[in-house]
């Protein structure tokens, strides 16, 4: 869908208000979110803008978190990445391929673990290998190397409601990687995580996406999350949500929280998000 | 009100398909009218018997009024002894491990399966049918407040006593409030458990009541008032229900939703 | 003394074993002294022997085979129609419209009052029974389906149909497991009422059964003891069904979801 008014006001804001150089190699636009915006109908007859005129491209294997205060619409955004929601002006595609739903290759992995309860750790990552054709020892041997890549095959018969917060993502990411997406999006993964096993799956994290090439989009409420992980961090802006700025993160891995230039750009991110 | 409308609509369309379908089905002889009376049968049935009455002299009202008597009388009966006595159980620990297999069993037996033996006691008559009535709505009374006194969320109580109460103030002030929403979910089953009972009750050895009214009318072939018979059986299970639980709202405004408790 | 006190305290089913063998000696001992008359109410002693003697294993056997087997068959026809029906309801929205303020309208009607109705449509044989304690089920079940449905947690919704499920599966592997819990506390409380309308039909229109065998020996004039006897199997059986069932549903449901 083209709307053409809606393409000229973003165009206008755009030079109004340069966040991020645009790359236009098409090699470098593996996710490309044009001039996406989302609008609610309220109950008062009006309608509340939840996204507005959003321009990215995310380059193939980057890492790219969203940054912002609740309301910002990152979650939002993700979602329409995701296809679990619709955008109501602009487009994403994938590859050059508008996106129309979800399981176009996006991996999602959610804030609560979203594991199905009545199936164990094993069951709920073969689960995710339902559409693949495989039969089910296959699909449960598949599931098992899955769980070995993030340390959990000691736990592959637990209930989720026997396991800690953090094997339960653990597993949800071992879910989401069944169906070998390229991309992985990840909403606040490790927000509801104590501050150890959070250190520790941004870790595991990183491994996994060092190894297996993918492409992560990442939602986080904390510049210091954000600022381990990321290639770029995109900072989003509420009512309406829209990207403020786009911050390049040069700093080589494994990073280091008490590095000088880490805590320079955590003030120059936080400066942003308190003005 | 334009939101609302489709919602309402559809529900009421096929209801009214439903019931012209069922008179149509009669007229045109694919139904007998003795199994299904059409709704026009039913509306005369029902001036029927809220003027002449059926069998003759007794009302509509007076049948729901011989019911609604029995059913308050057993009801209350019922919660003005199994309240304190639930709550003396509740309170100490042994006494509620002796009495436990005791009133699971007793609230396992079929109420109405004690219907020959309190006939054998006292007779077809009224007191039958208030026992009968008692008896199901005590022991799902009495169960709940045992567990509503018994299982108060022991961090109240432990607060409670960082202020200092203790004893009577503290069963007072803490626990019985605590419990009352559970013993509220116990009162409102047991007028349920009671409602039941009594439909079943009527149906034997009297004439009176809205039980026998929809058992008499079927041996005379009166379809059309056993169904008018449930349609109010019905009515005034909803308006208990409904009743009910706004009369829980203002009693207990700060106490959150009662279809959550387990039972 | 005391260290004997403190294992019994502690032993909840040593405790309740007292109690109901001290509330049984009671009601011994008051019908032997004739406190209670004990032609009205006889003690237990007296109430076992006295439906050894009426009763032979025979027609006992077969009064309990008609009763399990028609609460059974009720119950079962009325629960899967429940869920059915109530799950239905629950992920098809147009279905759900038109269906639930229906079901709405006829669950205030406890069971026993279509007992009339029920004759009239199917006659005084097994049907009517059969519908009647269908209805027992049908309705808390059918309740806690449609519930159960309106309340599963979106997100798992969302996390599989980013693993590709829509339609029909996504309802079967998702939305019905994750409805398994509400189900199951419907299901229970639905064969507590399709056993007590059970005996209520029993009493009122049948010629075999339990219910059928208490309310004949009153008719006839027989023994109190036999009705005793009668209602106390009633009782034991409907206790342990339900605990069979609760045992169970823990089996299947009580493992992944906290109970």
């Amino acid at each position: 869908m083209l709307d053409h008014d809606n393409l000229a006001r973003c165009a206008l804001r755009r030079s109004e208000a340069p966040v991020a150089k645009r790359t236009t190699s098409p090699f470098l636009q593996f996710i490309a979110i044009n001039s996406v915006g989302k609008t609610f109908a309220a109950r008062t007859g009006s309608s509340i803008s939840v996204l507005d005129c959003v321009d990215l491209t995310i380059a193939e294997n980057e890492f790219v978190s969203f940054v912002g205060r609740s309301g910002c619409g990152k979650t939002t955004l993700l979602n329409i990445i995701a296809g679990l929601e619709d955008a109501t002006q602009g487009q994403i595609t994938i590859a050059g391929r508008p996106v129309t739903g979800p399981g176009q290759g996006q991996g999602v992995v959610f804030q609560q673990h979203a594991l199905f309860p009545w199936l164990t750790a094993v069951d709920n990552v073969a689960f995710g290998f339902r559409k693949s054709g495989l039969n089910k020892t296959d699909r449960r041997q598949k599931a098992m190397d899955l769980l070995t890549l993030v340390g959990l095959e000691a736990a592959a018969s637990k209930y989720p409601r026997e396991m800690s917060g953090g094997m339960q993502q653990r597993v949800s990411i071992a879910r989401a990687l069944a169906l070998d997406p390229q991309i992985l999006l990840m909403d606040e993964p490790f927000g509801a995580l104590d501050e150890l096993t959070r250190i520790e799956l941004q870790h595991e994290l990183l491994r996994i996406w060092e190894a297996q090439r993918k492409t992560v989009v990442f939602v986080t409420h904390s510049i210091n999350e954000a600022l381990m992980l990321s290639d770029r961090i995109v900072l989003l802006a509420p009512n309406p949500g829209r990207i403020k700025r786009v911050f390049d993160v040069d700093l080589p891995r494994p990073r280091s929280r008490t590095e000088p230039r880490f805590n320079a750009l955590y003030e120059e991110i936080w400066d942003e998000l308190s003005t | 009100m334009m939101r609302r409308f489709p919602q309402i609509a559809p529900p009421l369309i096929a209801l009214a398909i439903l019931l012209v379908a069922w008179e149509l089905g009669v007229r045109y002889g694919f139904l007998k009218p003795y199994q299904f009376p059409p709704v026009s049968r039913i509306a005369s049935g029902f001036v029927e018997l809220s003027t002449i009455g059926f069998p003759t002299g007794v009302s509509i009202w007076s049948h729901t009024l011989t019911t609604l008597v029995r059913v308050l009388l057993g009801y209350v009966g019922a919660l003005a002894l199994a309240i304190p006595l639930g709550v003396v159980i509740g309170s100490f620990q042994v006494l509620d491990k002796l009495t436990a297999p005791l009133v699971v069993f007793c609230r396992s037996v079929a109420t109405l399966s004690l219907l020959p033996l309190v006939i054998v006691w006292f007779g077809a008559g009224e007191l039958t049918k208030v026992f009968l009535i008692g008896y199901g709505c005590f022991w799902v009374m009495l169960s709940n407040v045992i567990a509503g006194v018994r299982y108060v969320d022991p961090v109240l109580v432990r607060a409670a006593r960082t202020f200092g109460l203790h004893g009577g103030e503290l069963f007072r002030r803490v626990v019985l409030p605590a419990a009352l929403p559970r013993i509220f979910a116990g009162a409102r089953m047991a007028l349920g458990v009671g409602f039941m009972v009594i439909v079943g009750a009527e149906m034997i050895g009297t004439i009176e009541g809205l039980g026998a009214l929809i058992m008499e009318a079927r041996t005379f072939y009166r379809s059309e008032i056993t169904i008018i018979g449930m349609l109010i059986i019905g009515v005034i299970g909803f308006a208990i229900s409904a009743g009910l639980t706004a009369l829980e709202r203002l009693l207990l405004p700060w106490a959150g939703n009662l279809d959550a408790v387990r039972r | 003394m005391s260290e004997i006190l403190k294992t019994l305290r502690s032993n909840d089913l040593a405790l309740g074993l007292i109690g109901a063998v001290a509330a049984v000696g009671v009601w011994e001992i008051c019908a032997r002294t004739g406190v209670v008359d004990p032609t009205l109410f006889p003690s237990p002693s007296l109430a076992i022997s006295a439906a050894a003697q009426r009763l032979t294993a025979e027609t006992l056997a077969d009064n309990l085979m008609w009763s399990l087997f028609r609460v059974f068959s009720g119950f079962i026809l009325g629960a899967l129609a429940g869920a059915a029906i109530g799950i239905a309801a629950g992920w098809y929205r147009g279905f759900g419209t038109i269906v639930r303020p229906l079901i709405e309208l006829l669950r205030p009607i406890p069971p026993l009052a279509w007992i009339p109705l029920a004759i009239i449509w199917f006659g005084l044989g097994e049907p009517s029974k059969l519908f009647i304690i269908f209805l027992g089920a049908f309705f808390p079940v059918v309740t806690a389906a449609y519930q159960g449905m309106r309340s599963i947690d979106p997100v798992l919704l969302r996390a599989a149909q980013t693993l590709g499920l829509d339609g029909l599966p996504l309802l079967l592997w998702v939305a019905v497991p994750a409805t398994a819990p509400d189900l199951a506390t419907g299901v229970r409380i639905g064969w507590g009422l399709s056993f007590g309308v059970l005996v209520a039909a029993e009493l009122i229109a049948a010629d075999r059964g339990l219910g059928y065998m208490i309310i004949n020996e009153r008719n006839t004039g027989g023994s109190v003891g036999v009705i005793i006897v009668g209602i106390l199997l009633i009782g034991a059986l409907n206790l342990l069904t339900d605990a069979a069932i609760g045992a169970a549903i823990k089996r299947w449901v009580g493992r992944w979801h906290g109970a």
